[in-house]
């Protein structure tokens, strides 16, 4: 007969239901209500705190903020280096017409008989760049005559640019670029817009009330 | 002797065990056959690695084809066998009574094992696949996840008819494997190869099934076996028992995550590597809390507790390599060189197999009744084992840090680096030679056991063990 230590017999040191009856006893213990701490668990709780905040921090670095399109874990997107598109002004000042003037003056430029004056064909548009400019930066408010009608100003044109009590906080760019966009649309052939005189007259003027129609008739 | 006293007590060897015997040794035998197939290829393929014209004439035994071939046998021959016939006797035992449907399993085995040899027959003439651990051609895909179906069906049934309520960690282990890798495999045929995803979402998806065969499958089977052998033979219950579960979970969860571990530095968004990255930090509390757990495996004890040991010791070092090597800084050099293959000879020959191997000596003389004929063999397989795997593991790894550190340099061409990872590369060999000689004893034992007559007396060769005591911790 073998002995117990013999090679070539693997001999158990435990029966299969003791060996779970002995494990289920250690998962069903009672909670630690005497405080009676351990090391152990306390030293894990630490190590792997540890881990994690290692792993937090790895990942907080080096995600690339999830982008799918960037490949360097340090961040910078593959067109990362290129320079800033050029936007067509066009473009920009059609969303910008259609997300808010249109509310008044129509996606069609024609308006509102008695309310909303025109735009397309007005001479206000079409015209002096400075007065089409500075209408949109400081609002008006009042009568006005356009194309021979009078609008007797129940509505009054709410203030667009980044100026004091603005409504709207325009970049100079945006108000070059719808002023740009309704200058050649609906059949109106006026030339461009450029921020650069939008901002010129914007500090020109500074903190100034809406226009007058007298106002603006003093513009060149 | 003593014998069983109570008739509540099983015997420590039952029908059980002896019921199975013919499903388990068919399932054992054929996992031998291709470790020894996979052993031989292996030295093949090494010999190619310093010298090109070897076998170059033969386009069957070509570097790339070779190469498929010896991954498919050890995986899908070796450790698909030997860890599914493990898996199935453990839940029999921790289910407390015999496995039904062996018909299943048989079957399943005969069949899975002809989609192998197929497999590997298509991948020497050329229908293989380009994926890394899926290099079986298309045709034996489908028939795989089928086999294996059949095969699981036993360790299912055993899962769902035990007696008792409870759970043990080797249990979840188990089953876990069982039911994940069907999930692998399915998902990795239908996006890599019948509806193949487009770009490099590919390489993302191979990630995710090689670090998932590693993490979902392969090291769960053995960790089945050795959170049960470890207390079974010691006899005394895993200590810090209770943090079993959250090592268990964070394995399941984390695990998959790391698939892009081998993506360092490739065309994928940044946020996929970083993510495995931290992946493999995270996993080491799962390494923590295994180490904890079976600490037992350490003490002195018989060939299979240290075979058990070694494979213990091979997966801890192999977690805190991953958690080391997957760091962008150390992957720009060791990515690409021989250290992956010695890491994934570390999981493989080391983790996996010598866990398992040593589950094997455990069960087969309970499932024939006998002992094993020769002390001698079984030393003689614990020292190749060991000095084998830790001679190859080393000599890729110096090999990988002169390649990585030559490939890094521009000055150095191909050939100089072939040169002067030459030498390491015949100590793999080597270590690679004395693993294959190994098996091929072990093969010839395990063929004297299973060919002897189950004596009639045969249960009563095990003393009946005592009874565990519930330890404090």
């Amino acid at each position: 007969m073998s002995s117990s230590n013999d090679p070539r017999l693997p001999q158990a040191g435990a029966s299969d239901e003791s060996l779970l009856a002995a494990h289920e006893k250690m998962l069903g213990k009672k909670p630690d209500e005497q405080a009676h701490y351990k090391l152990l668990p306390l030293v894990l709780l630490f190590v792997f705190s540890g881990i994690i905040f290692y792993a937090g921090t790895y990942l907080n670095h080096f995600s690339g903020n999830y982008d799918p399109a960037v490949f360097d874990e340090h961040g910078h997107s593959a067109s990362g280096n290129a320079a800033p598109v050029k936007l067509d002004p066009i473009v920009v000042g059609r969303k910008s017409y259609e997300q808010v003037c249109s509310t008044c003056h129509q996606s069609t430029g024609l308006g509102l008989a008695g309310v909303y004056p025109p735009l397309a064909g007005s001479e206000w548009v079409t015209g002096s760049e400075e007065r089409v400019i500075s209408i949109l930066l400081h609002g008006l408010k009042g009568p006005i005559h356009v194309k021979g009608v009078a609008f007797p100003g129940a509505a009054a044109m709410p203030v667009f640019g980044q100026v004091p009590g603005s409504g709207y906080n325009w970049s100079d760019e945006k108000i070059a670029a719808v002023i740009t966009y309704i200058r050649q649309e609906w059949g109106n052939k006026a030339g461009p817009v450029t921020a650069e005189k939008v901002a010129e007259l914007r500090k020109k003027e500074g903190d100034r009330a809406e226009w007058s129609e007298a106002e603006l008739l003093k513009l060149p | 002797m003593t014998t069983a006293s109570h008739a509540a007590v099983t015997a420590e060897a039952s029908n059980i065990d002896s019921s199975a015997r013919c499903t388990l040794s068919f399932l054992i035998a054929s996992a031998l056959a291709w470790l020894l197939v996979s052993g031989l290829l292996a030295v093949l393929h090494l010999v190619q690695a310093y010298d090109a014209s070897f076998l170059a004439h033969c386009p069957i035994f070509t570097y790339g084809r070779l190469g498929a071939m010896q991954e498919t046998a050890s995986i899908y021959g070796w450790a698909a066998n030997a860890g599914l016939a493990v898996a199935l006797w453990l839940l029999a035992r921790l289910s407390g009574s015999p496995l039904r449907s062996l018909n299943w399993a048989c079957g399943g085995a005969l069949f899975w094992n002809l989609g192998v040899t197929l497999g590997l027959v298509g991948i020497a003439l050329g229908e293989g696949t380009s994926t890394s651990f899926l290099h079986l051609p298309y045709f034996v895909q489908p028939l795989l996840l089928v086999a294996y179906a059949a095969i699981a069906v036993p360790g299912v049934l055993a899962w769902t008819g035990r007696k008792q309520s409870m759970t043990f960690a080797s249990q979840w282990y188990a089953v876990a494997a069982l039911f994940l890798f069907p999930w692998l495999l399915s998902a990795a045929q239908v996006m890599l190869h019948f509806a193949p995803v487009r770009g490099v979402l590919q390489a993302i998806v191979e990630g995710w099934y090689v670090q998932s065969v590693w993490y979902l499958w392969l090291f769960p089977l053995a960790l089945a076996a050795a959170y049960y052998l470890v207390p079974k033979i010691t006899g005394r219950a895993i200590p810090s028992y209770d943090f079993s579960a959250l090592g268990f979970w964070t394995l399941i969860v984390i695990g998959d995550w790391t698939a892009g571990r081998h993506l360092v530095g490739g065309p994928v968004p940044a946020w996929l590597v970083s993510l495995a990255i931290v992946s493999c930090a995270l996993l080491l509390v799962h390494f923590i809390i295994v180490a904890l757990n079976l600490r037992g495996a350490f003490s002195s004890g018989g060939p299979v507790l240290k075979f058990v040991a070694f494979g213990l010791f091979s997966y801890l070092v192999g977690g805190l390599w991953d958690a080391v090597t997957c760091m962008r800084s150390v992957a720009v050099i060791t990515q690409f060189t021989w250290i992956d293959q010695a890491q994934t000879q570390l999981a493989l020959t080391g983790a996996f197999s010598a866990i398992v191997i040593g589950a094997i000596y455990f069960l087969f003389p309970r499932v024939t009744g006998q002992a094993w004929p020769s002390a001698t063999l079984i030393t003689a397989h614990l020292f190749t084992t060991v000095i084998g795997t830790l001679g190859l593991v080393l000599s890729l790894v110096v090999a990988g840090w002169i390649q990585g550190h030559d490939l890094a340099n521009p000055a150095v061409s191909f050939a100089d680096i072939a040169a002067h990872t030459s030498s390491w590369l015949h100590f793999a060999l080597a270590a690679q030679a004395l693993l294959l000689v190994g098996n091929a004893l072990f093969a010839l034992h395990f063929i004297r056991l299973a060919c002897t007559k189950p004596a009639a007396s045969g249960v009563s060769v095990f003393a009946q063990p005592p009874a565990m005591e519930a330890s404090a911790s």
